[in-house]
């Protein structure tokens, strides 16, 4: 009950506001909100951490081309400030084209992005946060004492994956149990790192379709090229009678198809829905402002608990996220690799 | 009259993002379908049998992941057709 | 569109980079985590074992001593009653023993006696002989003389004929 009383408060303390009066032209700029959330979860060249007044703190990030007519180029985004650089412009996708003879033509584009920059980071991270763990384990006795710091941190979860894929895939789990963890702290950190909004944290990198395409190709390589001879006679020669001997291939083919596009879905969909619910219930804070400071102060309240609450539905969804995907590869590895 | 009004909403491009929204929200009646379906059954079957409650949770939230992948596809559509000029 | 088309740029780079995380990690990071916490594993699992096993050889020692240590008492509780059993069939024995004796001592004294009658007797009858021969003779020299001198004299025959004989045993 005071708990309940406490939230009203707070609520109404969003009105205090009310007693301020809206000057006139301070309210007349309008906030792009599509722009805003694209900005936010899509790539660009710079990575915008903020405004203080008019100027703009970015890191700029270099860009790196290859243009078949000009060969390599290779500047800071910086000196595309202006919108133009020698042959290079912005086209209306924001990626950088090359003007040739008046026509646009997208060179070959490696350039270091904020997503690839995010990348970095993050497989930095994984990288020290995973040999420091191993070198606990080589430096202790580990019948003798049990795991402290982080490698106390991460063992459960490392085992959690590593008995998920002894109990999916049987016999020969181990050779498969390196990469299976990869995927799910590759996935589980670059989630909860998207979730932090401010630098290095924020780069939408599991809700980019490249990203998680690659993922799931990984799968898809990882199931097929490993693949035992029964499970290629069951997809392609399977027990079934004669009339339906011509399309269970097909339908076995298709679905094994399927499987690394729903992985990449999957993933990709969760994480973009969240970070655009997360903005969408920022920008909201914004568009209220507009309308006066009496819907400004409680909406605002109730737009920082949805915010609240979502933010930590997200860091449930990121997790559940890295663990479904595991799972499934994990299953598809274990069908791959059953023997008659 | 209702020719010309028809007309008038499908050359705009106002009528996809009507049906985008109508879309999405499909989709995600779907989603919630389907999901609280598979809460039933693993509610039903965790009261029916207590110690299996971890193998049916994970696998609960197996199918729920599998489910919400079906539903997002829609919702990705929507989204495209929304955001496409 | 641009949502979801994969941009090349960061499938180049995803490409390398997860490449390079997964190579390091698989060589140098993972296996060494989950070979050691396997290692933990077994060991616990084998000391388990082995901890059940000691119990269960300890629990059978157990069961065998008390079951021991039951038969020792059965036996202890059988070879006090044998030895009752025994002392009182020795009793038993001892008192027909004697009994049997007894009755030989009886039978051998009675036979005994029987024989000392028989010969007392013979001794009396020979007395009894000797006597009335005595008496006899006496009578005989006294033979004419009157009744009433006779029957005086044959009490003085007799007392003399006893006293004879009591002279002679």
């Amino acid at each position: 009950m005071k708990r309940l009383l406490l939230i009203l408060l707070a609520f109404l303390v969003g009105f205090l506001p009310s007693s301020a009066q809206p000057q006139e032209g301070e309210a007349s700029a309008d906030i792009d909100i599509p722009s805003v959330i694209f900005s936010h979860i899509g790539d660009s060249y710079e990575w915008h951490i903020t405004d203080i007044g008019e100027k703009s703190i970015a890191i700029h990030l270099p860009v790196i081309l290859y243009s078949k007519t000009s060969g390599w180029h290779i500047f800071s985004s910086k000196k595309m400030e202006e919108g133009q650089y020698g042959d290079f412009v912005f086209n209306e996708d924001g990626k950088i084209v090359e003007m040739v003879d008046g026509a646009q033509v997208r060179p070959f584009d490696i350039s270091i992005t904020k997503n690839v920059f995010s990348l970095m980071l993050s497989s930095l991270l994984i990288l020290i946060i995973f040999l420091l763990c191993a070198r606990w384990y080589k430096h202790h006795d580990v019948l003798s004492e049990s795991p402290t710091g982080i490698a106390a941190l991460m063992e459960p979860l490392v085992m959690m994956v590593h008995n998920m894929a002894k109990e999916n895939i049987g016999e020969d789990y181990r050779r498969y149990s390196p990469y299976l963890c990869t995927a799910f702290f590759f996935i589980l950190f670059n989630n909860f790192i998207g979730i932090i909004p401010f630098f290095p944290g924020g780069a939408n990198l599991t809700g980019n379709i490249a990203i998680t395409m690659v993922l799931a190709l990984c799968t898809f390589f990882t199931v097929n090229l490993t693949g035992t001879k029964h499970y290629y006679k069951e997809m392609l020669n399977p027990d079934v009678p004669v009339f339906l001997k011509p399309i269970m291939p097909v339908i076995e083919v298709f679905s094994a198809l399927m499987k690394p596009v729903s992985l990449t879905i999957r993933l990709f969909a969760n994480m973009l829905a969240g970070h655009i619910m997360i903005l969408s219930m920022v920008c909201i804070i914004f568009v209220m402002a507009k309308m006066g400071p009496a819907i400004f102060g409680p909406m605002s309240v109730v737009s920082v608990l949805f915010g609240l609450f979502l933010d930590l539905l997200e860091c449930l969804v990121a997790f559940i996220q890295a663990y479904v995907f595991t799972m499934l590869s994990s299953i598809y590895i274990g069908i791959a690799r059953e023997k008659g | 009259m209702i020719s010309m009004f028809l007309l008038q909403t499908v050359a705009s491009a106002a009528l996809g993002k009507a049906f985008a929204g109508i879309g999405a929200a499909i989709a995600a009646l779907a989603a919630a379908i389907g999901i609280g379906k598979i809460g039933q059954a693993t509610m039903e079957s965790i009261a029916r049998q207590p110690e299996s409650a971890g193998n049916l949770r994970s696998s609960m939230i197996v199918a729920a992941g599998m489910v919400e992948g079906a539903a997002l596809f829609a919702i990705i559509v929507c989204l495209l057709a929304v955001v496409i000029k | 569109m641009s949502l979801v088309t994969p941009d090349s740029g960061l499938l180049f780079w995803m490409v390398i980079i997860f490449g390079l995380l997964f190579f390091l990690l698989a060589k140098f990071g993972f296996p060494i985590i989950t070979s050691m916490v396997e290692k933990r594993d077994s060991a616990i699992g084998k000391s388990l074992k082995d901890a059940k096993e000691v119990e269960a050889r300890m629990s059978a020692l157990v069961e065998e001593h008390s079951k021991m240590v039951e038969e020792a008492r059965k036996e202890q509780s059988a070879i006090m009653k044998e030895a009752i059993e025994a002392k009182k069939a020795l009793v038993e024995q001892a008192k027909v023993e004697a009994r049997e004796e007894a009755d030989k001592i009886l039978a051998d004294a009675r036979i005994r006696i029987a024989a000392e009658k028989e010969s007392a007797l013979r001794d009396v009858r020979r007395e009894v002989a000797l006597l009335s021969v005595s008496i006899a003779e006496k009578i005989l020299r006294k033979d004419l003389s009157s009744e009433e001198a006779g029957a005086e004299f044959i009490s003085k025959m007799i007392d003399e004929a006893a006293k004879t004989s009591d002279k002679l045993s």
